[in-house]
């Protein structure tokens, strides 16, 4: 009886080839997304390398040493405007690497303030440290250049203090407390300036927020869109097509409710990530409203080209499944897409969670104009309008067969 | 047109015919599902539409409502050729399957298909008033339609078909999976609606539904319209008018001429013109072989036996 009990149930996998799909290929899928994305050998490029700008306005030997030092770090990317020829690009003032950072281009710019090498040849000086302009919705990479910075610092300092330890061994204990080498041999003061969660309640949820809404946003009109399918399974299409009802009216008016239910989904989402969590959703209402509508359209428009290309509702929920989750995984709504290689980075561009997350991260994270939503803006309704398209020419079946 | 409700229908073109289906083919790759398929819905009438499973009438119902474009042929409504699709506002389509919104009542329900028929203001108010009143579900217009029996689902498949008042209406065997008083009230409500003067086109597998409830028949098989009439003139050109006899005897007696023999010898059929005249005269050549008969039955000719003489008894799936 066991036996039996076991045999039915493999047959009926077997003759569900959706259930085998789901239960065997979705899970190497995913292995494979996650794969690439912390697996710097097999991914399809290196460890995400850090995109920094390099300030110097001390502009001595000591600080032009410094800089060669950092650019030799395969780690970093030291950014250089299209313009640039050769060399090592470097700013002589803060303001436009502040500008940079704050617009989201860079995650960090390194600023080495005047008088930095001074103070570390004299000891009677002020301490002037090293300053990290830090985006630090990218924590990681803040992280990782503080450490770089140390290193580097420790390294030519090391080397200064060696080529001055012949004249300062003679001195006596007390002279040599007050030599520069005991500022060379101090670790590098480092300040991590944060430009942008100073003012803000909770800044990180807000992507996060972000990140979940999108993926239950394409869930939820997957869902909705479903519908179509059981309306054929039931005859109920057959007899909406016999009535006054065009395909194109029936087309637009489930997409105008996933639109619309998608909307209410995802303010509730934010609205209760303000209770919850102070997310500012209030402060940032005209961003969040346009972000919004345009992601909950495009997630409509997609959910019904799904099920317009599918069979029934078993098939269309495996094949979302699949594709949400794997556009939710390199778009970023799942593993951030800072911590991905730069390849990663641009495959996650054909998903529109990249779009999407990025358009609300402008808004809630770098409160940028409404002006700066322009690419994100243009890619999602050029998105809702072209997958609307596709999903009106395979609605064509449910017409006349 | 007025009708006997004092409600205003709308009508159609002067034409004889609620429908004319004229050379009907439609191919679906190397499989001809309808072959010069052709017949005509006069108006007023109740036409059944049968035929054994796989001899198109579901592609020609597709044809009807405009879900399926003929490869060649026309369908006319009212003297108006129609176009593939669209342009079928005189035409209600009753589906197989319960085609409703399970998780809507059914006025919600009727609300919604009336609309999708155009209805609206007073005149879907109206509507969905009638159909409530009658289908006989005014006291469940708010329940969910997903809480109802199956008869009363068939009840309201209907009404959602038949709200915007069609001249001819196309069900799609609307009685299946129901028990017999919810046919008979089903059968009422539609008797209702052709005595204010819809035509209705009925595909059935209940022959006696065809029998009783049509006033003529139309039998496809094999993408083709094979016979067209009344009962009466369906036998009278197939199996004729002989009544058949079956005598079942006591035990077995050996062969008689001019008998079927089946049971183990047990049962004699035979076919009679008159059955008062013949059946004695059996009865004597029966006992006179040796055999007693302990019961007979007299079969007159039926819609069945016209189907099989037509379509044979090999199954088609």
């Amino acid at each position: 009886m066991i036996g039996t009990v076991v045999r039915v149930g493999l047959l009926r996998m077997w003759h569900g080839r959706t259930e085998i799909l789901l239960t065997f290929v979705v899970p190497i899928v995913f292995f494979t997304i996650f794969a690439f994305i912390f697996d710097e050998q097999i991914g399809l490029g290196k460890s995400p390398r850090v995109n920094l700008a390099i300030v110097d306005e001390d502009s001595t030997e000591l600080s032009r040493e410094f800089v060669s030092a950092l650019a030799e770090w395969e780690t970093l990317h030291i950014y250089a405007p299209v313009a640039h020829e050769d060399g090592i690009f470097v700013f002589n003032s803060a303001a436009p690497a502040r500008e940079l950072v704050l617009a989201g281009t860079l995650p960090l710019a390194v600023v080495i303030p005047e008088g930095w090498s001074g103070s570390l040849a004299n000891p009677d000086t002020e301490p002037v440290g090293l300053q990290l302009l830090a985006d630090s919705s990218d924590p990681v990479a803040t992280q990782v250049v503080t450490a770089l910075l140390r290193q580097t610092s420790g390294r030519i300092a090391a080397e200064r203090a060696r080529q001055q330890v012949q004249i300062l061994l003679s001195l006596s204990p007390d002279e040599f407390a007050d030599s520069p080498i005991s500022r060379f041999g101090n670790p590098a003061a480092i300040e991590v300036i944060d430009l942008f969660a100073a003012d803000k309640a909770n800044p990180v949820v807000s992507m996060y927020a972000a990140g979940i809404a999108v993926m239950f946003l394409l869930f939820g009109a997957v869902g909705n869109s479903g519908t179509l399918l059981e309306e054929e399974e039931s005859q109920t299409l057959d007899r909406l097509m016999c009535s006054e009802l065009s395909m194109i009216q029936l087309l637009a008016g489930k997409w105008l409710l996933m639109t619309l239910v998608g909307i209410v989904q995802v303010t509730i989402m934010f609205a209760w990530a303000q209770v919850a969590f102070g997310v500012d959703l209030v402060g940032h209402l005209p961003g969040f409203a346009v972000m919004t509508v345009v992601t909950a359209g495009a997630a409509s428009s997609f959910a019904l080209t799904l099920a317009a290309l599918c069979r029934n509702r078993a098939q269309l929920n495996a094949v979302a499944v699949i594709l949400i989750l794997c556009m939710s995984a390199l778009g970023g709504s799942m593993v951030p897409r800072y911590v991905m290689s730069e390849t990663m980075q641009q495959v996650g561009k054909i998903t529109f969670n990249a779009w999407a997350l990025d358009g609300y991260i402008k808004v809630f994270w770098r409160d940028l104009p409404l002006v700066e939503l322009a690419p994100e803006l243009s890619v999602l309704t050029a998105t809702a309008l072209v997958l609307f398209g596709v999903a009106r020419v395979l609605a064509r079946r449910w017409e006349n067969s | 047109m007025m009708v006997s409700d004092g409600t205003t229908i709308r009508d159609g073109a002067d034409s004889e015919y609620a429908l004319r289906i004229h050379d009907l083919v439609k191919r679906f790759g190397t499989t001809t599902a309808l072959n010069h398929a052709g017949f005509e819905l006069r108006r007023g009438e109740r036409l059944a539409l049968l035929g054994p499973n796989g001899a198109g009438k579901t592609t020609l119902v597709r044809c009807i409502c405009g879900r399926s474009a003929p490869d060649s042929g026309s369908i006319e409504m009212l003297g108006r050729r129609l176009p593939p699709s669209g342009g079928r506002h005189e035409l209600g389509f009753v589906p197989q399957e319960i085609a409703l919104y399970p998780d809507l009542t059914a006025r919600e329900n009727l609300d919604a298909f009336g609309r999708f028929h155009g209805l609206t203001g007073g005149e879907l108010r109206e509507a969905v008033e009638w159909t409530l009143q009658w289908t006989g579900l005014a006291d469940r217009a708010h329940d969910l339609t997903k809480t109802f029996s199956s008869g009363m689902k068939r009840r309201v498949n209907i009404a959602c078909g038949v709200l915007h008042r069609p001249l001819v209406l196309l069900l799609d065997e609307p009685t299946v999976g129901v028990d017999p008083q919810s046919r008979d009230r089903i059968f009422r409500m539609l008797e209702e609606l052709w005595r204010q003067g819809t035509s209705m086109l009925l595909t059935t597998h209940q022959l006696e539904e065809a029998e009783e409830q049509c006033d003529r028949i139309v039998i496809i098989d094999h993408g083709h319209a094979i016979a067209e009439g009344t009962l009466g003139e369906l036998i009278a050109s197939t199996v004729g008018a002989n009544r058949r006899v079956v005598f079942t005897l006591a035990e077995a007696c050996p062969e008689l001429g001019g008998f079927t023999i089946s049971n183990n010898g047990l049962e004699l059929a035979t076919e009679v013109e008159d059955v008062a005249l013949d059946l004695p005269e059996l009865l004597i050549r029966i006992r006179e072989s040796g055999g007693r008969v302990c019961d007979l039955d007299v079969h007159p000719p039926s819609l069945h036996s016209v189907f099989i003489h037509l379509t044979g008894r090999e199954l088609r799936e």
